[in-house]
C-alpha cells in the first residue's frame, strides 16, 4: 500500500515537469485539456496498482493451495 | 451473486467519461488586447474568444461593454467581426474614472445572439491621464441588459480552468467514494465491537483500505489540477493539509491493526480507533477548511460546492459519476475481503 501511494505521488509530482519542457506547453495549450488526461491516467494507474497487488496475493494463495493438495 | 451494481458502475463511469470529454464548453472571452488604456482615449481593442463563433451573427447584433460596476459601464462602438474568435471594438473613455480613482480594472462583457453572453473579469486597466480629452464621453448607468443566455447542453467557461473543468467528473467523485467507503468501514467496526465476528473486522479493513486508495488518487489528481489552476501542486492550502492529515489518520489504522500478536486484540483496538478516525474525518475534510481562506472551491463559508460551481449540464454528468465511482470502490473492497475470506478458510 505504501509503495503504491509513493508511486502515485511520484507520478503526480514529476508528470508536470516532464510535460512542460520546451517552448510549447503540452499541458497548457488547447485549453488545458491534457490536465484532464493526466487526471484520468493517475486514476487508472492507482486502480491498476491496486489490482496488481491483489493479483500477487492471489498467486501466493494459489501456490499455498497447491502445496496443501500435494501433501 | 448479484452482479447488477457492478455492471451499473461500469456503465455510469463509461457515461461520465464519454459525456465528460465530448460535451463542449460554452464560448468565453479569453483575452482583451491591449489590456491597458488611458482616460480621454478613443480605445480600440480586440476581443479574443474561446470556443466562440462570432461570425454566426451580424456585427450590428453583437454588443460589448467595459464595466466597472452596475452604475459605470461603457458600450463599445464600431464593432467588427474579424473571424470566429476575434472581434474588434472602440470605446470612448471619459476624462474621469468612477469614484475619482486614479486607476480601475474593467470587466469585459460580450453579448452575442448565437453564442450567448461571456464575461472576462479585470480585462482592461484604465489609468487617469490628463493629456487626452473626450468631453462627450460618459459612464453609462446599467446599460448591460437584454442579454442572450445560452441554455444548450454545454459546460460553463471559466477563466484559468478552461477545459480542466472536466476534472469535476474525475477528481471530485474520488472524495465521494472515499466518504461512502469510510462510512461502510465504520459501520462494520461498530458491528465487530457488538458481535466480535472477525468477518466484520476484515470488511472494515477492506473498506478502509479501498477508501484510502481513493483518497490517494483524489489527492494526487488534485495536486496535478492545482499545478495548472493554482500555480503549484502543493501550496499548503488548508484543504490540502487537512485532507493529508485525514489520510494519515487512516494509515495509522492499518499500522495499529497489524501491530498486535493476538489478532483479536488488534481487531478490537483497530475497531475502536476506526470510530475515532471517522469522527475526525468530517471536521478535517468539511469543517476546518471552511474556517480559513482556501483556494479550493466552496471552501469559504458556503456548502462544499454551491450553485456557482455546478450548472444543470454538469449535474447530469457529475451525479452519475459519483454513483459510478462509489459502486466501483465497493466492488474493489468486495474483491479484497473475498480474497481474505478465502485466505482465512485456507489457513484453518
Amino acid at each position: 500500500m505504501q509503495k503504491l501511494l509513493t508511486i502515485i505521488l511520484f507520478l503526480g509530482i514529476s508528470l508536470p515537469q516532464v510535460l512542460a519542457q520546451g517552448n510549447r506547453d503540452f499541458m497548457r495549450e488547447t485549453g488545458k485539456i491534457n490536465v484532464v488526461t493526466g487526471v484520468m491516467l493517475l486514476i487508472f494507474v492507482g486502480i491498476a496498482g491496486y489490482v496488481l497487488r491483489l493479483d500477487r496475493k492471489l498467486t501466493k494463495l494459489e501456490h499455498h493451495l497447491k502445496d496443501n493438495n500435494h501433501e | 451473486m448479484h452482479m447488477w451494481w457492478k455492471y451499473l458502475s461500469v456503465a455510469l463511469i463509461g457515461y461520465s467519461i464519454v459525456a465528460g470529454m465530448l460535451v463542449p464548453l460554452k464560448p468565453g472571452v479569453a483575452q482583451v488586447k491591449p489590456g491597458a488604456a488611458k482616460t480621454g482615449q478613443s480605445f480600440e481593442c480586440s476581443f479574443y474568444g474561446y470556443n466562440s463563433f462570432y461570425s454566426r451573427s451580424e456585427a450590428k447584433d453583437i454588443r460589448v461593454w467595459l464595466e466597472y460596476d452596475s452604475l459605470h459601464a461603457l458600450g463599445g462602438q464600431n464593432i467588427r467581426v474579424v473571424n470566429d474568435t476575434v472581434l474588434s471594438a472602440t470605446f470612448l473613455i471619459p476624462d474621469a474614472l468612477p469614484e475619482g480613482k486614479p486607476i480601475v480594472l474593467l470587466n469585459a462583457i460580450l453579448d452575442h445572439p448565437a453564442d450567448g453572453v461571456s464575461l472576462l473579469p479585470g480585462a482592461v486597466e484604465v489609468a487617469l491621464d490628463t493629456a487626452q480629452h473626450n468631453p462627450a464621453a460618459r459612464w453609462d448607468a446599467a446599460p448591460v441588459r437584454d442579454l442572450h443566455v445560452k441554455s444548450d447542453f454545454s459546460y460553463p467557461y471559466r477563466n484559468v480552468i478552461y477545459e480542466s473543468i472536466r476534472n469535476t467528473y474525475f477528481h471530485v467523485p474520488m472524495w465521494f467514494a472515499l466518504m461512502f467507503l469510510f462510512i461502510a468501514s465504520v459501520v462494520h467496526s461498530f458491528r465487530y465491537l457488538s458481535k466480535q465476528n472477525p468477518e466484520n473486522d476484515r470488511k472494515a479493513a477492506a473498506y478502509a483500505e479501498t477508501g484510502l486508495l481513493f483518497g490517494g488518487m483524489g489527492l494526487v489528481t488534485g495536486m496535478l489540477w492545482a499545478h495548472y489552476a493554482w500555480g503549484a501542486a502543493w501550496s499548503n492550502d488548508i484543504k490540502q493539509l487537512m485532507t493529508a492529515v485525514a489520510l494519515l489518520v487512516y494509515v495509522a489504522y492499518f499500522i495499529l491493526r497489524r501491530s498486535f500478536d493476538e489478532p483479536e486484540k488488534g481487531a478490537r483496538l483497530a475497531a475502536v480507533y476506526n470510530i475515532f478516525a471517522f469522527a475526525s474525518l468530517v471536521p478535517l475534510l468539511y469543517i476546518i477548511p471552511r474556517l480559513f481562506a482556501s483556494l479550493h472551491p466552496g471552501a469559504t463559508g458556503n456548502p462544499a460546492f454551491g450553485s456557482e460551481d455546478l450548472d444543470n449540464t454538469m449535474r447530469a454528468v457529475f451525479y452519475p459519476a459519483i454513483i459510478g465511482w462509489t459502486l466501483f470502490g465497493f466492488w474493489l473492497a468486495e474483491l479484497r475481503f473475498r480474497y481474505q475470506r478465502l485466505e482465512m478458510a485456507e489457513m484453518e
